[in-house]
């Protein structure tokens, strides 16, 4: 926390700074360039999840872009210990748009306050009640510089360009433009520069007329940038600023000027108003050249009308970016501020299409008629051909070393006369104007090396001679097989880096195993999950089919969740084949070995999967009557493998004519007579299973020889489970035409189609009913509900109109007396034998 | 987490299926780490990583899902086969049973997956005395499969990279193809319309 709030004295400032802690500054300092300045760093702090992340906002001040912007870096502890810990979050513009409001819902415990700019927020940050006085003078520094922006930038474009480097561009490219040095080269490249003020006259005639002018250079130059000021534009061409044909005499001339042997091609012209400038390069290099773009400033009368102002070019050749500006400032002597204007305005105003300034080059050529005088005094200045001695009087050279125009440029020795002003068509300047360097060629910027710079006497048309510069310019270039290995490698350590930051859980447990499981018993168990990455980690449960993370005899606890770093817990699985789940589980087991697989997620991570198994305990609940019929022994005796493989067995063949289990419910039933009065609950009562429940599921799992071991209801309710539970309703598939028959006769069809223990299995039931309600200890109505509920259970047939009546209606047809049809059914033989054996014995 | 500005071109999904045990997580680690392990651990689940590749001068993000081979995590693995731009079905050369079961993760391809481009890998091809499957069978296979062939060692590292860049540059020339189709379709479609719109209006 010491590192909070250092003002940091901005060079000589007279600012008293408390004493700051340098390590923090000096850390921060590496993330910035040269030119930008820290001015302010607030520890501040943001909410994520439980946890508190600290942010250093770093105010900071850009000379190239003359802008402030406060950068938020998130780290992961304080105080810092090295660069590689800041992370780079959000990244305010101090612009118009940009405010820092305090919000009002501040308590004791946590102040907070709102960051936006134009592109970024509202973006919420905290402070500790105890930062206050450095939230203050944060805040006041923050709104100082922002008054500073809106007084000196009143109208022209701020400059945050400077800024994308920290914008969130992508490690990858941060990385690479760090290892810049390692791949990048220098592509010597011939710049030649040209200016003149053509005094309206038309260019001449005459295919090499210009030669003298652009063909000086020892070496064929790369690349041309000629302006010309005070152009002769027609007057219907003058409102057109794009009118090509008032150009195109020059433009020719100017091609058939080059130096002579090399192809050269024009890249770009530009015209606005009388100020024109074209760059022409040599043929091949025109495919290095990228965003080619152009703009222009009008300066002169109100600033608007265009007679004077300046165009610009623009260009990227390799990496490097270039900037041609062709200007005409402001005329006639004791004007020096009209011209300094004129230049601001253009510096100024002056941006391209991808929103790039004048100053975002690394290369710039400013040329043209920049009008700059020399000063008048008395005695009329030396001889005109000693330039050391005029120049010491030069107008434009006092201004840049006042700073008030064309800061950081440069310009070459002078060794010529001034350019201004001849009497046309001769070498004779023409004294009612005192003699001045108006023809300037300036340039800023890294790896440039004038090699010429003169005037041409020997054109003779215009009142101002043509002035020619002649540069070697060092351009960035990427050595191609240096960059590629460089990428190679960036690449590799930023992946790894995003790999290595995945966020990683370990399980102590893939496989959680229940051990022994029952029907209608809970058990449960858990497995734990770790946080083994510096990072929290938030996990989930992954739905599987829609809706559902896990089988319904499962439960999960939590089913979702965070872990902070370095910490546990366990997730508690529940285990309950009950009444609703039972076939579900049954139906799992006949097509795998296990429960069921969750897939535990791991938030932007991995997925595992965790297997549920156990060895379930057979029992006949949920058990077809098909599969029952197939058992030589009793239930509990049955592994899980050889239940499943029951299940699979679908052969025709049957060891008994009806399922055991249910033949000693019915018969205990019977037997107890007048004490199953009312036995049969209703349908819902099923949801709620007698205490005693589990007895009478081990005596008929094992086929007990001991006395039943539960109430009647409970054996009532027994029965019910061990008709319902089953995944097909007992008269399926023929439920739908059972409903839809018109008479016992037709519906009788159906049941001697059923397989021989589900058809055995319904008669011996209705007889069973028939029987208990022939002796009153049922009532017929409530029987049939329940009954026919459950034997024709069917979730299509369910939305048949009368749907319940319907299965009611059937029941009571079947569950009546009638001889003739039951001697029907007796044919079937395996019916009759039970029949008779069943209630009887 | 802030939404990193692209740092690609295109990003592609890439799945590693297989019988367990052929080497899906080795090579994985190969390609993304450049490192072996000996030790074996099955994965039991999926797990992925990222690579990003330079073909051709476009920036092409990988982000590789690894999956678990064996037999019963079969249904729950094809879930993982959605959006998936290419697949790399593995065997191990010294396993025949390992490549007798391609054709069946070449089925669980077509039943999970659109259009997808695939390529086989006959990995853990550094040792000739135990190697079973001969190149000649399994070059005989793919072809019939049209479906290129590589043979691997994640442990050696041979023909790793290479294999990876081959499924990538097959994945991103589809999808340079369809786009083209697509925007072929496009201006077609562009060029009709209005005519037809303005006639009718006229008339």
């Amino acid at each position: 926390m010491e590192l909070v709030g250092d003002t940091i004295s901005n060079g000589s400032s007279s600012a008293d700074p408390p004493v700051p802690a340098k390590s923090t500054l000096n850390i921060v300092k590496q993330r910035f360039k040269k030119d930008e300045d820290i001015l302010y760093i607030f520890e501040s702090y943001q909410l994520k999840g439980p946890e508190y992340v600290t942010h250093l906002l770093v105010l900071v001040s850009s000379e190239s872009g003359g802008t402030y912007a406060i950068v938020s870096f998130s780290c992961q502890r304080t105080p810092l210990s090295s660069v590689n810990e800041l992370v780079i979050g959000k990244v305010f513009a101090i612009d118009e748009q940009f405010k820092l409001r305090q919000d009002d819902t501040s308590s004791i415990a946590a102040q907070q306050f709102d960051l936006f700019s134009g592109e970024e927020g509202p973006i919420k940050y905290y402070y500790y009640p105890s930062e206050t006085a450095k939230f203050e003078e944060f805040y006041a520094t923050v709104v100082n510089c922002q008054a500073l922006m809106t007084a000196i930038h009143l109208d022209t474009v701020l400059n945050f360009r400077w800024l994308n480097d920290y914008r969130q561009i992508g490690e990858v490219k941060q990385e690479l433009k760090k290892r810049e040095s390692e791949y990048m080269i220098y592509q010597d490249t011939k710049i030649y520069c040209a200016t003149w003020n053509v005094n309206n006259k038309q260019c001449l005639n005459g295919s090499h007329s210009l030669r003298t002018w652009l063909s000086r250079s020892e070496q064929p130059p790369d690349i041309y940038a000629i302006g010309i000021q005070e152009l002769y534009v027609p007057a219907k061409s003058m409102l057109s600023s794009t009118d090509a044909a008032a150009d195109a005499q020059w433009i020719n001339n100017m091609i058939n000027s080059m130096y002579p042997g090399v192809e050269y091609s024009i890249l770009k012209s530009y015209r606005m108003m009388a100020v024109f400038l074209i760059v022409i390069v040599r043929k091949p290099l025109k495919q290095q050249i990228l965003n080619v773009r152009c703009n222009y400033v009008t300066r002169g009368i109100f600033n608007a009308l265009g007679n004077k102002g300046g165009v610009a070019i623009s260009l990227q050749l390799n990496e490097g970016n270039i900037c041609f500006v062709n200007s005409h400032l402001a005329a006639h002597s004791g004007q020096k501020a009209a011209r300094n204007q004129d230049y601001q305005g253009i510096v100024g105003g002056m941006s391209f299409e991808d929103g790039r300034t004048i100053n975002d080059h690394d290369h710039i050529f400013w040329l043209g008629d920049l009008n700059y005088r020399l000063k008048e005094r008395e005695p009329q200045p030396g001889p005109l051909d000693d330039p050391q001695l005029l120049l010491i009087d030069d107008e434009l050279r006092e201004e840049m070393n006042n700073n008030q125009c064309f800061i950081g440029y440069s310009e070459g020795d002078i060794k010529f006369q001034p350019t201004y002003k001849f009497e046309p068509n001769t070498d004779n300047y023409d004294m009612r104007r005192l003699p001045s360097y108006c023809d300037r060629i300036l340039w800023k910027g890294t790896r440039i090396e004038l090699l010429e710079y003169n005037s041409i006497m020997e054109i003779r048309q215009s009142d101002h001679k043509p002035v020619y510069g002649v540069f070697h310019v060092k351009i960035k270039t990427r050595d191609h097989a240096k960059y590629k290995r460089v990428q190679e490698e960036v690449l590799k350590a930023v992946d790894k880096r995003e790999n290595d930051n995945q966020p990683q859980i370990e399980v102590d447990k893939t496989i959680i195993d229940f051990g022994r499981v029952r029907f209608n018993e809970p058990s449960s168990s858990y497995f734990n999950v770790y946080n083994t990455c510096p990072l929290q980690v938030d996990f989930s449960f992954k739905e599987k089919d829609i809706d559902s993370i896990c089988e319904p005899y499962l439960q999960i606890d939590p089913r979702e969740g965070s872990l902070l770093i370095d910490s546990a817990r366990s997730i508690w699985l529940k285990m309950h084949a009950d009444v609703r789940s039972i076939s579900g589980l049954l139906r799992k087991i006949r097509t795998n070995d296990n429960f069921d697989i969750l897939i535990l997620h791991v938030k932007n991570g991995r997925d595992i999967f965790i297997t549920v198994t156990g060895d379930y305990q057979p029992s006949c609940f949920g058990l077809s009557m098909e599969t029952m019929c197939r058992t030589d022994r009793a239930l509990s005796d049955y592994s899980q493998s050889q239940i499943k493989e029951l299940m699979n067995n679908n052969s025709p063949h049957y060891r008994v004519t009806m399922p055991r289990e249910f033949f000693l419910l019915i018969d205990y039933l019977y037997k107890q007579g007048a004490l199953q009065q009312g036995a049969f609950p209703s349908y819902e009562s099923r949801n709620q299973l007698k205490a005693d429940f589990n007895a009478v599921r081990d005596w008929l799992d094992t086929w007990s020889q001991d006395p039943f071991p539960a109430s009647v209801e409970t054996a009532a309710q027994a029965l019910l489970l061990l008709l319902d539970l089953p995944e097909q309703a007992l008269l399926e598939p023929f439920v739908e035409n059972l409903l839809n028959s018109a008479s016992k006769q037709e519906a009788m069809n159906y049941i001697d189609l059923l397989s021989p223990p589900n058809r055995n299995v319904f008669m011996h039931l209705c007889m069973f009913l028939r029987v208990g309600i022939e002796s009153g200890y049922y009532d017929m109505h409530q029987v049939a509900v329940t009954f026919g509920r459950i034997l024709l259970r069917s979730s299509e047939c369910s939305a048949l109109p009368n749907y319940h009546s319907k299965c009611c209606a059937f029941m009571k047809m079947f569950i009546e007396s009638d001889e003739e049809l039951m001697g029907n059914g007796n044919d079937s033989g395996a019916g009759s034998g039970t029949r008779s054996t069943g209630l009887h014995a | 987490m802030a939404k990193m500005a692209r740092g690609f071109d295109h990003l592609f999904k890439l799945l590693i299926i297989g019988d367990s045990g052929v080497g899906k997580s080795s090579l994985l680690i190969r390609f993304s780490d450049d490192t072996f392990s000996g030790s074996y651990i099955t994965t039991i689940g999926v797990d992925f990583k990222i690579r990003t590749v330079d073909i051709g001068g476009l920036r092409v993000k990988l982000q590789i899902w690894d999956t678990a081979g064996q037999e019963r995590f079969r249904t729950i693995t094809s879930t993982y086969y959605r959006g998936t731009h290419g697949v790399i079905v593995v065997y191990d050369v010294t396993n025949g049973e390992s490549f007798a079961n391609v054709r069946r993760w070449l089925e669980e391809i077509q039943n999970n997956c659109d259009v997808v481009n695939k390529v086989l890998v006959g990995n853990k091809n550094d040792d000739p005395d135990r190697k079973v499957v001969i190149t000649e069978d399994a070059q005989r296979f793919a072809k019939q499969m049209d479906i290129e062939l590589f043979e691997t060692s994640a442990k050696d590292n041979i023909n790793v990279d290479e294999m990876f860049l081959s499924i990538t540059r097959q994945v991103l020339q589809h999808k340079l193809r369809t786009t083209s189709n697509e925007q072929q379709k496009d201006t077609i479609h562009l060029k009709n319309t209005p005519g037809t719109k303005r006639r009718k209006c006229c008339s």
